[in-house]
């Protein structure tokens, strides 16, 4: 009698540890989750329009016909075209870029804007890769795609806060 | 004995009952932070929206943007040409876009804030269109390519620079 009365305390005890542990996995899940910071993006106007702008930007890398934009220019470099002056075409997309987003996006501590993040990318290959700043989780985003002689490039801006 | 047991029970369904209640505390929290993270971020977003809206809105009407005049429809593209011919016959717009204020900074290329007029364009960089006023209010910016027809080397071509269009709306008009 005294046997089986031990042993029903015994499964109680381990019942009531079972439902602890179950309880405290749960609050531990919960817990994670909500004090986990997350990267939350903000697809934003002003960097979308920031895309929209530089493409037509007139760059001093010249062909037989004219002075190239950016955005003939991306598919250019993608062809690894020279410029009548001697220069890569992707040397001269790089430099203009960078100027372009400097000058624009001015990124610290005092700005509201602490650092960013250019990519422009086709199928092939990735032609722009631009990094500044701080890279924080909260951020404001652009993308845009487009498509010549065949080849599409897609174009992601960064703006981090 | 028995009172032992009961003692056990008691202090069982106490522990239930402040984990039970941790629980749901936890995911309330969890819920409420997700709902109010969406309602900040849209409401921002529509703020920003339509803030720029505005702005753009200016840009790609027809007394400033570019048209067809560069090759094919362009969004967010002025045209300086129009913009000097505009300047010139401002006092015909006076109230004509509810705005106190309309300026276009160029950004890149750089270099020191020159105003732009007939005898200096298209060497300069800063175009007041609208003069801002001290009591302006609020001023919204947006990006806009800002192009020219120009002469190099005895050919006509197109040259686009990157700029910004600010708009001030909210003071003396």
């Amino acid at each position: 009698m005294k046997k089986i009365k031990n042993k029903l305390g015994q499964e109680e005890i381990v019942g009531f540890a079972v439902i602890i542990i179950i309880m405290a996995v749960i609050i531990l899940f919960f817990l994670v989750f909500y004090l986990r910071g997350e990267r939350e993006s903000v697809e934003s106007y002003e960097a979308s329009s920031f895309i929209q702008a530089f493409l037509h930007y007139t760059t001093n890398c010249e062909n037989y016909w004219e002075y190239l934009s950016i955005q003939k220019l991306i598919f250019e470099c993608e062809k690894d075209f020279v410029c009548l002056d001697g220069r890569n075409s992707c040397e001269v997309l790089n430099s203009t870029l960078r100027g372009i987003v400097e000058e624009s996006w001015k990124t610290g501590e005092d700005y509201p804007v602490k650092g960013y993040e250019l990519n422009i990318t086709t199928a092939q290959k990735e032609l722009i890769y631009l990094k500044e700043g701080n890279i924080g989780a909260n951020y404001h985003s652009a993308r845009q795609d487009f498509v010549s002689g065949g080849i599409k490039a897609e174009i992601v801006f960064k703006a981090y806060i | 004995m028995v009172n032992k047991k009961a003692q056990m029970k008691i202090q069982q369904m106490a522990f239930m009952l402040i984990a039970v209640t941790l629980f749901f505390v936890l995911v309330g929290l969890f819920f409420l932070r997700i709902s109010f993270s969406e309602l900040r971020t849209s409401a921002e977003l529509i703020e920003e929206k339509n803030a720029l809206l505005l702005v753009s809105k200016l840009a790609n009407s027809p007394e400033f943007s570019c048209e067809n005049a560069f090759g094919g429809i362009k969004i967010n593209c002025i045209d300086s040409d129009k913009i000097m011919a505009l300047k010139n016959n401002i006092n015909k717009y006076s109230g004509f876009w509810g705005v106190s204020g309309i300026e276009i900074r160029k950004i890149y290329p750089s270099g020191n804030l020159v105003e732009c007029s007939s005898s200096n364009y298209p060497n300069c960089n800063y175009l007041k269109i609208l003069p801002v006023p001290s009591d302006s209010g609020v001023g919204v910016s947006n990006f806009v390519a800002l192009c020219r027809i120009e002469e190099i080397n005895n050919s006509v071509q197109d040259r686009c620079d990157l700029a910004k269009i600010l708009v001030y709306y909210g003071g003396a008009e």
